[in-house]
């Protein structure tokens, strides 16, 4: 019987066994089937995440092409060495690795890691921009090894520029677009996008459109096979109007004189500029490739200021070439004709000050013409009182020297003439008619850029018309240049004839009689031009500013254009702290000369590059320094 | 010795679903190494010496074996303590015995052997039910070879000697109550293992499991890759070698312990019902077996065989599904491995043993 019973309770015992195992191989067949096809989708997609990668493949930036089909701006290809965290476990130990392998300093490393950390883990963290050979084929044959199988190296299109900086400030730079342009939508993260010049104006047509390649990867993340490859779009073709000769002459021209400064040319008939000189420049090529910290930190600790873009962006004084808002405004307006002469002794009183002349013993009469020619004061404060600064202002705006000249250029500053209404807001004070004196040869309030006075001199030597410069010549939209229609011309005022003639006569006067311009004589091209001085300090700030380092010396204006009927070329020469207006000439007339060899097929004129003798000492006629301490305010910000 | 008639009582169709599995292992092991290398070879070579142990172990009467387990165990636990000292160290244990062409893995048999030993055990004692003292003396025998495993370490395959023991005990008609007490002392004395006898990485394990995606660069990398690899394969997978988890080797050893991983995600949903069935298959017609055994010692053995093999197939699948902390058990009959494969088809060997001689005396 225990026997029957014994069998009876192993035979229940092993049926329990048998259903407890139908349990649980049930239980694991609704697993299974919760995880793999109510949940599958969303494994799947982990599955895909695991190994697929997109891979961004970057777009070359558009060529920049000279007015003359000459390249000024390529591409050529550069390494980055970034790393991919998406499967590293142990982050810094690559981070030893790497920068022991590369030669890199690893504090530095782990910073650039740190400042990407919050960012989704497959997006590469780039360490090395533009690697050497040497550091290429190291991490190469570390990573065939499995030693840094979460480091990448890519090939990427990177800016070329031209040599010596050519026209640095007119091309900007690029660079990886900052939070704060990321956060207002006008690029990507990561993007390499314009941070100035033309590379920001233009930036949307530049840029082109970044292709994407999506790969297999195992899980060493080594690459096993391409899924799709979106190629990428090479950024717009864009033909400048720079003339890449003139260009270089007008470089030549600063470099032989010896001193910094801005220039910028232009065709008065279009605007379309033809050079754009700002020194002392910066190479955009250290910015191509991501600027290193001490590069970016000597260019902004430098006290002569290279990432200053002085065309658009450096205020001073215009000194004796405001003379020409005044004469316009005089004849224009018609409280004077150009035989109106004035007596200089040397000197007159207004308001109860006596305010002198650069010429001790005076002019004598002048007219107009010869007013212009000898930039006499006197002649030019009797003007200015008759008008009043509203007028002054008032021409000043319509000739292009107040305010913006629009030029296709970013961070471009205001230039500021005074009036009434401007001393009302800024100060709260009215406006004393004795400042007006002082403002007629251009001291005072008055604070310029380099580009309005270019295109000031442009409309007087359009007779009136204004043009707005501009860069921008053609676009190759794929099918072939595209002509860019110049804007609109801003304002058009035509000068009566006497006053043309008058102004015309008196700035030719400058170069080709005896007036200050001389140097920019050249034989049957007519050059008419202007020079002026922009005082850095006052006489009294001079003394006391003895012995410090600072560079205190006037600054010179050149402004010209050629050849004075119908001319085909205006522009600006800024001679910083050049001392003496008429040292800016030269420069023009080497540039000037340029033009015309080119234009008629002649070898082009050449500079022996020697080092700038210091200036002989001359006469200056346009020194403020004859002008009363206390009404001339340091113009240069 | 083999009489020809027994040979009408071998239990074909679980022989069947047995080579079944090993055919389906042998092509999931082919797919995960990616058709390079040999491992698919090694593993048929292994199945053809298991089932050459198959044949011997069915060939002599399971009560003669019984009768001589204890030299059977005395020798397994004579390898175990061989090879806690001159065995082969690989992958910072010390598991296998270096026989040239092979390695022999002497722990693997020691289940089977358990299942021997403790089969005769009870089935000799001749008390109606079974006292306390019987649990003592069972649990001695198999502390023994446990600990030794344990030693190795390989925790794991030490753990699967435990259901040996509980299976035949609760067949042989332990009483359920002190099955309730095991449990509790289980219950009780896990915050004192986890604060003592578990080491770092076993710990580590643990609290992954809990919570894999918090480490999912570090330990719970791979229990979190079983899980991407069995979901993603949806209902019909990804076909044959198409799996991109275990090709591109987002799992380790897949050809190994993750094998049904791979399964699952070629194969699908559809791939591991079949799969699942053929096991449940297999240990349903084992136990039909035990319950048509001639005597309690062979219900006894079957049961004991059975167990660790349930235990660990039951384990590896939910490992494999990403439902387990990841543990170095294999998968019974598919996963690589040669002394896996020849202990197990042994193992089979006895159950059959026993089925096909239920009409002896």
């Amino acid at each position: 019987m225990a026997v029957a019973e014994e069998r009876r309770r192993i035979g229940t015992r092993l049926v329990t066994l048998q259903v407890a195992a139908i349990v649980v191989f049930a239980t694991l067949g609704i697993c299974f089937w919760v995880i793999q096809i109510i949940q599958g989708t969303k494994y799947e997609e982990m599955a895909e995440n695991n190994h697929q990668r997109t891979l961004a493949l970057r777009a070359p930036r558009g060529v920049l092409f000279d007015r003359n089909g000459k390249v000024l701006v390529e591409n050529r290809n550069s390494f980055t060495i970034s790393i991919v965290r998406e499967h590293t476990k142990d982050l810094n130990r690559t981070v030893t690795l790497l920068a022991k392998v590369a030669g890199l300093d690893e504090k530095q490393v782990k910073q650039i890691v740190d400042r990407h950390r919050g960012e989704p883990s497959y997006r590469p963290i780039v360490v090395v921009e533009d690697a050497s050979l040497a550091q290429v084929a190291a991490i190469t044959a570390r990573r065939l090894d499995f030693e840094l199988p979460d480091v990448r190296v890519e090939e990427v299109p990177t800016r070329k520029y031209p040599a010596d900086a050519m026209a640095a400030h007119l091309f900007g730079y690029v660079g990886e677009a900052s939070d704060a342009q990321v956060e207002a939508g006008s690029a990507e993260q990561g993007a390499i996008i314009g941070q100035q010049g033309v590379e920001r104006a233009y930036n949307n047509l530049l840029m082109g459109q970044d292709g994407a390649k999506r790969v297999v990867v195992n899980s060493m993340g080594r690459e096993i096979s391409t899924l799709e490859e979106i190629a990428p779009t090479e950024g717009r073709r864009v033909q400048l109007t720079i003339d890449g000769d003139l260009q270089k002459a007008a470089e030549d021209g600063f470099r032989h004189a010896g001193f910094n400064g801005a220039a910028l040319m232009m065709d008065p008939r279009t605007g379309e500029v033809l050079t754009y000189v700002s020194l002392p420049s910066y190479d955009p090529n250290d910015f191509a490739a991501g600027i290193d910290r001490t590069t970016w930190a000597s260019l902004n600790t430098d006290k002569l200021k290279p990432l200053q873009n002085r065309v658009l962006q450096g205020r001073y004084s215009p000194g004796s070439t405001f003379k020409l808002v005044v004469a316009t405004a005089a004849l224009e307006e018609g409280l004077v004709t150009p035989s109106y002469t004035v007596n200089c002794p040397g000197g007159a009183t207004f308001y109860g000050r006596y305010y002198k002349c650069h010429l001790k013993g005076g002019h004598g009469v002048v007219d107009m013409r010869h007013a212009i020619e000898k930039s006499c004061n006197v002649y030019f404060y009797t003007l200015g009182n008759m008008l009043g600064v509203d007028k002054i202002h008032k021409w000043a705006e319509r000739l292009g020297l107040a305010g913006k000249t629009g030029i296709d250029l970013p961070n471009e500053q205001e230039s500021i003439v005074p009036s009434t209404e401007w001393k009302q807001k800024r100060t709260g004070e009215r406006w004393y008619p004795g400042e007006t004196i002082s403002v007629s040869i251009g001291q005072g309030q008055v604070s310029v850029t380099p580009a309005s006075l270019a295109e000031m001199i442009t409309t007087i030597a359009n007779g009136g018309t204004r043009v707005t410069p501009h860069v921008i010549k053609a676009v190759d939209e794929g099918q072939g240049w595209k002509p860019v229609p110049p804007r609109a011309t801003a304002d058009r005022v035509a000068f009566r004839p006497d006053t043309l003639a008058a102004l015309h006569d008196g700035l030719w006067m400058v170069v080709n009689g005896n007036g200050t311009g001389g140097r920019a004589r050249i034989d049957g091209r007519d050059v008419a031009g202007k020079t002026g001085t922009a005082q850095v300090i006052s006489n009294e700030g001079k003394a006391r500013a003895k012995g410090t380092t600072a560079d205190l010396r006037d600054h010179g204006w050149f402004i010209f254009f050629a050849p004075r009927d119908n001319p085909e070329i205006s522009g600006v020469i800024f001679a910083e702290h050049g001392e003496h207006g008429f040292l800016g000439a030269p420069i023009a007339k080497h540039v000037i000369e340029t033009y015309f060899a080119k234009k008629e097929g002649k070898p082009l004129p050449q500079l022996p590059l020697l080092p700038g003798q210091a200036a002989p000492h001359e006469q200056d006629p346009d020194s403020p320094g004859v002008l009363d301490d206390s009404v001339v305010t340091v113009a240069l910000r | 010795m083999f009489e020809k008639r027994l040979y009408y009582h071998i239990d074909w169709a679980m022989l069947a679903a047995i080579l079944a599995l090993c055919t389906i292992g042998v092509i999931q092991i082919y797919s995960a190494s990616g058709g390079a290398g040999r491992l698919h070879v090694t593993q048929i070579y292994g199945i053809a010496l298991g089932l050459v142990a198959l044949v011997i172990c069915l060939s002599v009467d399971y009560r003669t074996l019984a009768d001589k387990s204890h030299f059977l165990y005395l020798g397994i636990v004579a390898l175990l303590v061989f090879v806690l000292f001159f065995g082969v160290v690989r992958g910072g244990s010390r598991r296998w015995i270096d026989l040239g062409p092979l390695n022999l893995q002497p722990s693997e048999f020691a289940k089977a052997t358990l299942a021997l030993v403790l089969a005769k055990f009870f089935g000799e004692s001749r008390r109606g039910a079974i006292m306390r003292g019987d649990l003592v003396i069972a649990g001695a025998i198999a502390a023994v070879p446990l600990l030794i495993i344990a030693r190795q370490p390989d925790l794991g395959t030490a753990v699967t000697l435990l259901p040996v023991v509980f299976a035949v005990a609760f067949v042989a008609g332990m009483p359920m109550r002190i099955f309730g007490i095991l449990a509790l002392v289980g219950l009780l004395g896990a915050p004192i293992a986890w604060k003592f006898a578990l080491q770092d990485y076993q710990k580590e394990r643990v609290q992954t499991f809990l919570d894999p995606e918090a480490d999912a660069r570090g330990a719970g990398y791979q229990q979190l890759q079983a899980r991407i690899t069995t979901g993603s394969g949806g209902l019909w997978g990804k076909g044959f070698q198409k799996g991109t988890q275990g090709q591109l080797r987002f799992l380790p050893v897949a050809h190994n312990d993750f094998i049904f991983s791979v399964l699952a995600e070629e194969h699908g949903f559809a791939g591991v019902m079949v799969t699942l069935g053929l096991y449940l298959f297999v240990i349903l017609r084992a136990l039909e077996s035990a319950r048509l055994a001639k005597d309690r010692l062979g219900a006894y053995l079957v049961v004991g065989v059975l167990a660790s093999f349930t235990f660990q197939v039951i384990y590896n699948v939910t490992m494999a599904a990403g439902l387990a902390p990841v543990k170095g058990l294999t998968l019974p009959l598919m996963s690589y491995g040669g002394s896996s494969m020849i202990a197990t088809l042994a193992g089979f060997g006895l159950i059959l043993n026993v089925r096909m001689r239920r009409f002896t005396n």
